[in-house]
């Protein structure tokens, strides 16, 4: 009750703070505006160029597909490896570990409180402005959509925060994650969809993507297709095995690195 | 002041990591690595009253900042064992977390966008502390350390000095028993230290909050600290009250002679004086009473030299800590 108290301190506390420095939320918006913009203009010519269906596929759900990974990431979960290398590369954990805190679930509603604000906004307004584009395609309409969606999501969230703490918390060992953040990164990036929607991977790339955590965290780019309505309960296991595995992973790494703290002073 | 907060007994930790050896291959390097070790705490014991006010001082690289993150829990002993408040804080950090309070002069807990008022209500939060307490307590915080004029200003906005006390109502926001303050007073400005300790002596007061703080400024010391553990390489060099701190050297006496014209020749002192400081206008003398009176050292100086005035005093607290730093042991702990 405590923990779930503070949590929403915290969401409330960081959205207040995200209100007050509209900047970001500018920053936000033009990235998405210019990264997924981008990739839609061309993918609309090559859907064009190829009579509107490429692998069985059409333009609209490659564009909500792709959409999904981008509005995702406005959330910045990923941000988590860089706030727990600063934490402990800066000494700054030693303030979070003198407070009666489980700091992995600090840092992770923190992480979530940090992009909430712009990812809401930016979610609705993109949501509204694709639908108006593109349209919203069937698969996108059926009751099943909106509850496996949220599971996705929920799902999501789950694994990229397990991923990405696990990068952070590899700084308690090496000093510098940024290499290994910058694979884990993209190997995200390209499993979940975001350069190329998951439906055009050949079947090797495809396979890697259900079977490994990074495609796994990235599933509500799968939701929009048709395929969705008989393997979605497939691949939410997936993602709940990914999750209990990794989340052991961080519980095992946070309880030997706790030991490993050192703080410059004295 | 009977019942002991803390209790240390046969503390250590020793630091551990990889060097790499420029004669060793990279494969060595990454797999085999020679290993530095270094003893920040060797084997300390102690304990403090609920209560007291107690500086914990020694100079850089001495183990106050290791050994305040062991008491905290924040780092984990080596070996030796650690009671605050009855609990271990290897084991039971959280729940401590309930009891204490932390300040680190170097790093602040508070949100730095957001009006202080945010920050204070969100460690209640975290300190589980309900809306109404939380509002009782702030009410009482602004008052006892007089922050209405700022409390709605965006903390990165505050002046170091404002921040410090912030920063500290903050760390008793959830009304601890003990509160550790790892060098409060860094970079504060004569008038900052002083409101900063009277603040800290008055929740000594008035909440019989136990204070244990480690500083480099002898002032911290002096006006806050009924007494005082000087460490050095890890180990303690002594536990005593402050006020007897300055009576260890109490037999070193220090006479200022100030000259009639110019003083231009040094002649060789009698037995048991030294020259502390050589000036054209001014000659500082140490004078070891043991040996030589200060009579009798004042009527040997007064043959030797012309002088205009002369004043006699005792050794400094600074003088006495810089001494105990330079006489103790040099470390043979590091391998």
């Amino acid at each position: 009750m405590k923990e779930l108290r503070l949590a929403k301190k915290i969401l409330k506390t960081l959205i207040k703070d995200r209100i007050q420095y509209p900047g970001r939320l500018f920053a936000d918006t033009f990235g998405i505006i210019a990264r997924c913009g981008i990739l839609l203009v061309l993918y609309a010519y090559v859907f064009k160029i190829n009579n509107g269906v490429i692998n069985g596929t059409t333009f609209d759900i490659a564009a909500w597909s792709m959409f999904f990974y981008f509005s995702f990431s406005t959330l910045g979960l990923r941000g988590i490896s860089r706030s727990m290398m600063q934490d402990i590369n800066s000494g700054h954990i030693e303030v979070l570990l003198s407070k009666p805190i489980t700091y992995l679930l600090y840092r992770s509603w923190w992480q979530i409180g940090m992009g909430l604000y712009s990812f809401i906004v930016i979610s609705i307004f993109s949501t509204l402005v694709l639908a108006a584009i593109v349209g919203m395609p069937q698969t996108m309409t059926v009751g099943l959509f909106l509850p496996t969606f949220f599971l996705a999501f929920i799902g999501a969230i789950l694994l990229s925060l397990c991923i990405y703490a696990i990068v952070g918390l590899l700084a308690f060992w090496i000093e510098d994650v940024a290499p290994v953040f910058w694979i884990i990164d993209k190997a995200v990036m390209i499993l979940g969809g975001s350069y190329l929607p998951v439906a055009l991977f050949p079947d090797l790339m495809y396979k890697i993507t259900l079977y490994s955590p990074f495609g796994a965290s990235l599933f509500i780019t799968h939701t929009v297709y048709e395929s969705w309505a008989t393997v979605w309960h497939k691949l939410i296991g997936i993602q709940v095995f990914w999750v209990l595995v990794l989340g052991v992973v961080v519980y095992m790494m946070f309880r030997q690195a706790v030991k490993r703290v050192s703080v410059n002073g004295g | 002041m009977n019942q002991n907060s803390i209790v240390v007994a046969n503390l250590s930790k020793t630091f551990s990591f990889p060097v790499k050896s420029v004669s060793d291959g990279w494969l060595k390097n990454l797999f085999s690595p020679e290993i530095h070790k270094i003893v920040a705490v060797d084997n300390i014991s102690f304990s403090v009253s609920a209560g007291e006010r107690i500086a914990f001082i020694g100079p850089n690289g001495a183990g106050k900042s290791t050994t305040i993150k062991m008491l905290t829990g924040i780092l984990f002993p080596t070996s030796g064992s650690i009671s605050v408040l009855g609990l271990d804080p290897t084991k039971d950090r959280k729940k401590l977390a309930y009891h204490i309070g932390t300040v680190f002069g170097q790093r602040s807990q508070l949100l730095p966008n957001l009006p202080l008022t945010d920050s204070l209500e969100f460690f209640g939060v975290m300190y589980g502390m309900s809306d109404k307490e939380i509002q009782d307590r702030v009410a009482e915080l602004v008052v006892l350390f007089d922050i209405a004029s700022f409390i709605n200003q965006p903390v990165r906005k505050l002046s170091l000095g404002q921040r410090m006390r912030a920063e500290v109502a903050a760390a008793l926001i959830h009304r601890p028993e003990i509160i550790f303050l790892d060098e409060p007073t860094i970079g504060l400005d004569v008038v900052a230290k002083k409101t900063l300790r009277d603040l800290l002596i008055m929740i000594n007061k008035e909440e019989k909050v136990t204070i244990f703080l480690t500083s480099h400024d002898v002032g911290d010391i002096e006006s806050l600290c009924e007494r005082t553990i000087i460490v050095n390489h890890g180990t303690i060099l002594k536990d005593l009250p402050t006020q007897e701190l300055t009576k260890t050297f109490a037999y070193e006496k220090y006479i200022d002679l100030i000259s009639k014209t110019s003083f231009k020749h040094f002649p060789k002192l009698p037995n048991g004086a030294t020259y502390s400081a050589r000036g054209k206008n001014k000659i500082t003398v140490a004078v070891d009473i043991k040996i030589l009176t200060v009579q009798e050292s004042l009527r040997k100086l007064l043959d030797l030299f012309d002088v205009e005035d002369v004043e006699v005093y005792g050794t400094e607290l600074e003088t006495v800590i810089r001494h105990m730093y330079e006489r103790a042991p040099t470390s043979k702990k590091n391998s």
